[in-house]
C-alpha cells in the first residue's frame, strides 16, 4: 500500500499532494491544537483530539444501547426477545458457545463472557462507525453550504478533517491488547495460582539447558500476542480507507497530468468510483471478521492460561 | 431450493471450523508479529548503538525462532491429542 501512496505522490501535479491528503484523512489530528484542552498528568497529556473524540462517542454509544436494550427486555414481561435485543441475544451467544465456551471451558464460562462481549461489541461498533464517512460530510457541509474556505484554520479544517475509525489508532488497540494481557495473567493466576501460573508458561520435564533457551522465548512470546492484536487490527482498520482514498486519488492525478477535467472524471467513473464502492463493500465484512478474530484470539490466549496442556 | 436446517448446518459446520482454526491463527499472527517486533527493537538498538545490521539480524533471527516455536507449539500438542 505505500508504494501506492508513494507513486501517487510523485506523479502528483497541479498543487495536489495524493500522499498529504491520505495521511491527513487517516491520522490523527495534532496534539499541539486539540478540540479540548486537558492537563498533562504523569506526562501523559489528556487533550482530547479526534480519534479520542471518537472513542467517546462509541463507548458512548455502545453503552446506552446496550444497557438501554438490555433493560427494556428485563422489565417486559414477556420473555421472547423482540427488535435490537434480538441481535444482541443472537451475538451473545454466539460469543459464549463459538468463541468462550470451547477455548476457556465451562468452569469459568460466565466469568470470562462479559469481557470478550464488551471487545466484540466495542470493537465492531468503533469499526462500523469509521466506515462513515461523518467528518469529511461535516467538511462538505463547512465548504460547500456554509460557504468556509478550505484553507482558513477553524475547527472543521484543522481537527475534524477526513475519517476517523478509533480502532485504526496504534494506541486504541495497545490499550485494547494491554487489557487482554492482564486478563491472560489473572486468568491463569486466578486458575492455578500466581507462582504456578509463571511455573505453566514453559513445558515441564525437559533437561535444564533447554530451559535456558525456552524460558526467554516464552518470555518474549508473553509480549509478542499482545503487539501482534495491536498491530493486525490497527493494520485491518487503517489500509482500508488508505486503499479507498489512494483509488479516489486517481481522479485527481489523471486530471493533472492530463490537464483535463474530463480525464479525470473518466477514470472516477470507470476505475475509482466502482472500485472504491467494491473495496468499501470488502470493508464492511473486514469490520466484523476483526472484532471476530480480536475475540477470537483473546479468548483463545485466556483459555490457553488456563488450560495448560504440556 | 436452499432448505433452513442446510443453511443452519452451513453455519454450524463454520463455527467448528473457526473454533478450530483459533490456536493456529494465534501461532501465524504470533509468527509475523515476533519477526516484526524484534526486527524494529533490533533496528533501534543498532540506531542508538551505531552497530547497523548487527541487532536487527539478531532481532530478526530470534523473531523467526519465537515466531516458529509458537507453531511447533500448535503442531506437537495436536499430534499429542
Amino acid at each position: 500500500m505505500s508504494s501506492g501512496v508513494e507513486h501517487t505522490d510523485t506523479h502528483a501535479e497541479g498543487g495536489f499532494d495524493a500522499g498529504e491528503l491520505i495521511i491527513g484523512h487517516v491520522s490523527n489530528s495534532s496534539s499541539e491544537h486539540p478540540i479540548l484542552h486537558l492537563p498533562t498528568i504523569l506526562g501523559i497529556d489528556f487533550s482530547v483530539t479526534k480519534h479520542v473524540l471518537m472513542l467517546w462517542i462509541v463507548a458512548t454509544l455502545v453503552f446506552i444501547a446496550i444497557t438501554w436494550t438490555v433493560r427494556r427486555y428485563l422489565r417486559q414481561e414477556n420473555p421472547v426477545p423482540t427488535g435490537f435485543m434480538n441481535v444482541i441475544e443472537a451475538v451473545v451467544q454466539f460469543i459464549r458457545d463459538s468463541i468462550v465456551l470451547p477455548n476457556v471451558g465451562k468452569k469459568y464460562l460466565f466469568t470470562w463472557t462479559p469481557l470478550i462481549l464488551t471487545f466484540f461489541f466495542f470493537i465492531i461498533s468503533a469499526n462500523a462507525i469509521g466506515l462513515i464517512p461523518i467528518f469529511d460530510v461535516v467538511g462538505a457541509i463547512n465548504r460547500f453550504i456554509l460557504g468556509g474556505s478550505a484553507h482558513d484554520h477553524g475547527l472543521v479544517n484543522n481537527l475534524l478533517h477526513g475519517g476517523a475509525t478509533a480502532t485504526g489508532n496504534y494506541n486504541v488497540t495497545a490499550g485494547l491488547a494491554t487489557i487482554t494481557f492482564f486478563a491472560i495473567i489473572f486468568a491463569g493466576s486466578k486458575t492455578h495460582g500466581f507462582i504456578q501460573h509463571w511455573k505453566n508458561i514453559v513445558p515441564s520435564g525437559f533437561a535444564w539447558p533447554i530451559y535456558v533457551l525456552l524460558i526467554p522465548i516464552e518470555i518474549i512470546s508473553l509480549f509478542v500476542r499482545p503487539f501482534a492484536l495491536t498491530m493486525r487490527l490497527a493494520a485491518n482498520m487503517t489500509g482500508g480507507h488508505i486503499a479507498i482514498l489512494a483509488i479516489i486519488s486517481f481522479v485527481f492525478i489523471f486530471a493533472g497530468v492530463f490537464q483535463s477535467a474530463i480525464a479525470g472524471i473518466g477514470v472516477g467513473v470507470l476505475v475509482s468510483v466502482p472500485l472504491a464502492v467494491a473495496i468499501s463493500g470488502l470493508e464492511i465484512i473486514v469490520v466484523i471478521v476483526q472484532a471476530y478474530v480480536f475475540t477470537m484470539l483473546s479468548a483463545v490466549f485466556i483459555g490457553m492460561a488456563i488450560n495448560v496442556h504440556h | 431450493m436452499i432448505r433452513l436446517n442446510q443453511i443452519s448446518n452451513s453455519f454450524t459446520y463454520l463455527q467448528k471450523i473457526v473454533r478450530q482454526s483459533g490456536p493456529a491463527m494465534s501461532a501465524s499472527y504470533s509468527l509475523i508479529a515476533a519477526v516484526i517486533l524484534l526486527g524494529v527493537l533490533g533496528y533501534l538498538i543498532d540506531k542508538w548503538q551505531n552497530s547497523s545490521p548487527v541487532f536487527l539480524l539478531c532481532g530478526l533471527l530470534i523473531g523467526l525462532v519465537v515466531g516458529f516455536y509458537e507453531i511447533a507449539k500448535i503442531i506437537w500438542g495436536n499430534k499429542n491429542k
